[in-house]
């Protein structure tokens, strides 16, 4: 068989990621229909620029998604072909030692890597990871960032005083230090890293006790059982996410421990979490300290609400735009900050396909073999750029009117 | 450039349309809009808030933004049409021959500039005159407006002086290039009454000293009167009525008006024998105005057919002189009727005494310097013995300029803060050393609020209905869901809010919507004690009566105490029984509203007595204008808190004003007035505000 030119490559391309298409396609059409009933999220549609970083955000999501339920890859990311060992894009599929199987598919499209994997396939798995981690990183940061910017920002003093200290002094410490100090083994070996993860992770259940228990406080009827309800499962997710059959931390029994994180994503995880809360905490401070000037807050504080619930349900919401912009920026960031971990080999295993480990295995044979490295770091850029326009569009849809 | 002589009209704008183009449709701000400045003539602007009037004056300045357009009519300014002119030619009109002067004087001020280098770069960029002479006309000019220390106010920085003397500068500003029109957009609006008085004295005697035209913009009729020589009321868009001062007050032909005469308190009425007469129904949004006569749906004169047939010609009333009315009716209608519908009522008496305040005083501890606490504090005694009674069901107004520290009695009350000594009983019960975290539900839902500011009074991501219930579980009102929503259901009635407005968010209420809202949540809980901090000041002419009248009904109907904040005379004459005058933390006068608006007055209650504006031709009244301004609560004068500004000072002897604390002199039936002049000089005292017989 002959290789493929690239006017074959690209339409082979497109047609694989016809699910992609489709899914956009149906998004698209949905909420331009309904854009005036869907409030904020609608509005962005009225926003040229708002709309293309949303296409770019979404693509990479549903390229994600179908990717993980195997629709879009053409190979297994992981498996390796002596025979296209840094294989230019669109030469045909063949296995050094026997057949490849039937039905495989006959060409790599992007190519192959140094180790005769298939670029396309790696790169679309690896959008699962970042997709996966990004996001709810940076979730569990905010959760951090607000439960502690709120009340820095309404009790102030003292409190406000020890909690922004906290912050700068985390924001000061060199990042990609930080993270060789807490990948290394010794330190993994104290367990570090898993305390860590015990304290950043409580603030999730935290925050939403403290939303729902402000909220019904005045109804012991309804605040008893859904409270439970609520300690109950976000206690035994808690208590899974900490504690490892193999760590340091053995609190559950292993028939009630429901999931175990791999080691490595866990660092990472924690280590995205702990750079980004301070930032969103001084975010959420600065927006606090504005809000509790307005006469809302001031009537609620003269029918005597406690601070929890002028904190949550009367400072928080109304910090919602600009918290929903940073938020778009961040995960780009955080993006960003996973690629870079992998770059530097830190946290996930050698073998993962996300883009900045294969950008970095793609580095050592740059300037004879480009193809390898390319694809991952235009898959990152697009994906951040995706998310800078779309949070460039929520701003400037939330700040008309 | 060199100015021309001219002695035509200085302003002609003919039949002018401006509208804003949004991403949806068009709006029209303007619609055939004609006026006509002459030389030396104050033409004054009113209207209330969205009706157009400052977009006329962006007009004229050619700086409508983006999406703001001239679509018709013309705009000459000495015979010159300003529509047509380059961008080069408008630089170099404005500035020196159109000035304007905006409400905010901090926002018109370069912050990192000094006041003498901003002064002076007027006359340079667009004389091209020397330094020296730049100079020295800033520092006449500063002179002019009446500033202390001209020179030392040149070689300051905007924010270290105060917005009285921010504004003053501002106006000294657009005097530096002598120009022939100047355009005032509600220059006094941000200042305190007694400052806006002198602002406002300054402002008329610059024009005349200067012959200056003045388009002077403002939502206040009564500072109109006496400023400006010709009025042009504007409503949604359009100008609907103009004329001399004379004409449009007292014989007015366009309903619009008249209905804006019988909705702002003047002398004489009264909030039982005669109540305010409120416009029905809201202004309408600029994209839903209705067919022919924009105030049809609200005006008691409609009739189908004729006044939503089309548009509206402005007509000349016959028999005065540049008098105009935009009414198909005008002719028709009897202009002398007295108002349908203002219904008497029964004067309530007030009952028992429920809340009492004896020597409360409140101090707040500020660290010198910010950054390090501890070492040096100064001590900002913001209430300084305030004693006083109220009774059930009465309306007992506090009456003072920013800085006197009605707000803090306020928190104070509320438990918002306690007390630095003194006590507050409610019923009998000591509440000023209990924080509000500490007082029972009860205590919490007897004392309620009511804010200023509309648009900062509800939260705005909560619906309307939800905010309401929220109150009243929170005062443990209602056993479940469903009786909560039915009680918010008959708050929104007691508002006379429609019930619909449970599930609309606060953006989709006007402001006087939002502000019945307010009142209903501060009822949620039948609160005994209700503190408006000036529940009214920040809406339109128009709403105010209507929202005035709804706290008046629902106290006599629930024998609510009212405590009524306020700096609008006017308003507290008509609606309060009782009226506390405060400055500096200090009560200087305390009495029934009759007394207090009856000489002997305070010296202080006197200045503010004549610094408020009133919308009456007839009224006489005593000009004194206060120098200076309010010392700031920090660094207090020795002796009487007054004397800094006091204009019979030098009655009493010696300097007993300046070292002693004056006594609290009794004059009878509960008056009191806190002043060192002798019993007969009080007596002796005439009245500020008097009605020429008619």
């Amino acid at each position: 068989m002959d290789p493929l030119t690239w006017g074959e490559i690209i339409p082979r391309i497109i047609v694989q990621l016809t699910p992609v298409w489709i899914a956009l396609a149906v998004t698209f059409a949905l909420s331009i229909t309904f854009k005036r009933r869907l409030g904020l999220y609608g509005k962005l549609f009225d926003s040229v620029i708002g709309m293309m970083g949303f296409a770019l955000v979404m693509f990479w999501v549903f390229a994600a998604v179908f990717g993980a339920m195997d629709l879009i890859l053409t190979h297994d990311p992981l498996a390796q072909s002596g025979n296209m060992k840094n294989k230019v894009p669109g030469t045909p599929y063949t296995k050094m030692i026997g057949e490849a199987a039937d039905g495989a598919y006959p060409y790599y499209l992007l190519g192959g890597d140094n180790l005769g994997r298939d670029v396309f396939s790696r790169m679309i798995a690896g959008a699962w990871i970042v997709v996966q981690i990004g996001p709810l990183a940076t979730l569990f940061a905010f959760m951090a960032g607000i439960t502690l910017g709120l009340p820095a920002a309404y009790y102030g003093s003292k409190l406000d005083t020890s909690l922004t200290f906290l912050a700068n002094l985390v924001l000061a410490f060199p990042v990609i230090l930080l993270f060789y100090l807490l990948v290394t083994p010794e330190i993994v070996a104290t367990g570090i890293p898993t305390y860590m993860a015990m304290v950043l992770f409580i603030f999730p259940l935290v925050f939403i006790v403290i939303l729902l228990n402000a909220r019904y406080h005045t109804q012991p009827k309804v605040r008893a059982p859904l409270l439970a309800a609520v300690i109950a499962v976000l206690g035994l997710l808690y208590l899974s996410l900490i504690s490892d059959s193999s760590g340091p931390i053995r609190w559950l029994p292993a028939w009630l421990d429901l999931f175990d994180i791999p080691g490595g994503i866990l660092v990472v995880f924690v280590a995205v979490v702990f750079v980004n809360a301070p930032t969103v905490f001084r975010i959420v401070r600065g927006i606090a300290l504005d809000i509790k000037t307005r006469d809302y807050v001031a009537a609620a504080q003269t029918r005597g609400e406690g601070p929890w619930y002028i904190m949550l349900w009367e400072i928080l919401p109304n910090a919602r735009g600009p918290l929903i912009v940073d938020f778009c920026l961040r995960v780009g960031y955080t993006t960003i900050l996973l690629g870079t971990l992998g770059f530097f080999g830190l946290g996930l295993p050698p073998e993962s396909p996300d883009w900045g480990s294969t950008i970095n295995e793609g580095r050592k044979l740059l300037s004879i073999y480009p193809h390898p490295a390319l694809p991952p770091a235009l898959a990152l850029l697009s994906l951040v750029l995706g998310l800078n326009l779309l949070a460039d569009g929520l701003r400037e849809e939330s700040l008309r009117d | 450039m060199v100015k021309q002589a001219y002695d035509g009209p200085i302003l002609e704008i003919d039949q002018l349309s401006i509208s804003f183009f949004t991403r949806l449709r068009e709006i029209p701000a303007v619609m055939d809009f004609s006026c006509k400045v002459m030389p030396g003539e104050a033409m004054g602007l009113v209207g209330e808030s969205g009706c157009g009037k400052s977009t006329v004056a962006l007009g004229v300045m050619q700086d409508l933004g983006v999406n703001g357009r001239v679509v018709g009519g013309s705009i000459k300014f000495k015979g010159r049409e300003l529509n047509a002119m380059s961008d080069a030619e408008l630089r170099d009109i404005r500035g020196s021959e159109i000035a304007m002067i905006y409400q905010e004087p901090m926002a018109s001020l370069n912050p990192a500039m000094k006041i003498g280098r901003q002064l002076m770069e007027v006359p340079i960029i667009h004389e091209g005159v020397s330094e020296a002479e730049a100079r020295a006309r800033a520092l006449e000019v500063v002179t002019d407006v009446k500033l202390p220390d001209p020179e030392r106010i040149l070689a300051s920085y905007p924010h270290q002086l105060s917005g009285g003397q921010q504004q003053r500068i501002v106006i000294a500003m657009a005097l530096m290039a002598n120009p022939s029109l100047l355009i005032l957009d509600e220059p006094t609006t941000a200042l305190d009454v007694t400052v806006e008085a002198a602002v406002v004295e300054l402002v008329k005697d610059l024009g005349k000293k200067y012959g200056t035209s003045m388009l002077f913009i403002s939502h206040n009729l009564g500072l109109v009167l006496e400023t400006c020589d010709r009025i042009c009321v504007m409503y949604s868009g359009e100008a609907v009525e103009t004329g001399s001062i004379g004409d449009v007050f007292d014989k007015m032909r366009h309903p619009y008006t008249q209905a804006l005469f019988r909705s702002i308190p003047l002398p004489g009425a009264d909030k039982n024998a005669k109540p305010l007469v409120a416009i029905p129904g809201n202004f309408p949004l600029p994209h839903e105005r209705p067919r022919g006569c924009n105030f049809g749906p609200r005006c008691d004169y409609f009739e189908a057919g004729r006044c939503d047939a089309g548009d509206i010609p402005m007509e000349p009333v016959p028999g005065d002189e540049r008098h105009r009315s935009r009414c198909v009716k005008f002719k028709e209608i009897d202009w002398e009727m007295l108002a349908l519908g203002a219904d008497r009522t029964e004067t309530s008496e007030p009952g028992d005494v429920i809340l009492r305040m004896d020597d409360l005083k409140k101090y707040y501890e500020v660290a010198a310097s910010a950054l390090f606490s501890g070492g040096e504090t100064k001590v900002v005694k913001a209430n300084e013995s305030l004693s006083f009674e109220a009774h059930e069901g009465e309306t007992l107004a506090i009456v003072g300029e920013s800085g006197c520290g009605k707000s803090t009695f306020a928190k104070v009350l509320l438990g918002l803060e306690t007390a630095t000594s003194g006590d507050i009983t409610l019923d009998n019960k000591a509440i000023g050393d209990t924080p509000i975290a500490e007082r029972d539900t009860q205590t919490v839902a007897d004392v309620q609020m009511v804010f200023q500011n509309p648009f900062d009074t509800l939260n705005p991501s909560m619906t309307v209905g939800r905010q309401i219930i929220r109150a009243l579980e929170i005062f443990r009102i209602g056993n479940s869901e469903a009786e909560r929503r039915a009680r918010m259901l008959d708050l929104l009635d007691l508002v006379k809010l429609p019930r619909e407005f449970a599930d609309r968010m606060p953006r989709q209420l006007s402001g006087g919507q939002k502000q019945r809202v307010g009142i209903a949540r501060a009822f949620a809980g039948d609160a005994r004690i209700v503190v408006a901090d000036e529940p009214v000041s920040a809406l339109d002419v128009s709403v105010q009566a209507a929202v005035a009248d709804l706290l008046m009904e629902i106290q006599r109907r629930q024998k609510t105490t009212l405590l009524f904040i306020s700096h609008d005379l006017s308003i507290v004459r008509y609606l309060s029984d009782r009226v506390l005058v405060m400055y500096l933390g200090h009560v200087v006068e305390i009495g029934t509203t009759d007394q207090v608006f009856a000489p002997p007055y305070h010296p202080y209650t006197e200045a503010l007595l004549s610094a408020v504006p009133i919308a009456d031709t007839r009224v006489q009244k005593k000009h004194i204008v206060l120098e200076g301004d309010i010392p700031s609560a920090m660094n207090p004068p020795p002796g009487c808190p007054f004397q800094t500004r006091c204009p019979w000072k030098s009655q009493v002897p010696g300097t007993k004003c300046e070292t002693e604390m004056p006594p609290v002199l009794d004059m009878g039936d509960g008056h009191k007035i806190k002043c060192h002049l002798t019993r007969e000089k009080l007596d002796g005292m005439e009245p500020v505000i008097t009605l020429a017989a008619e």
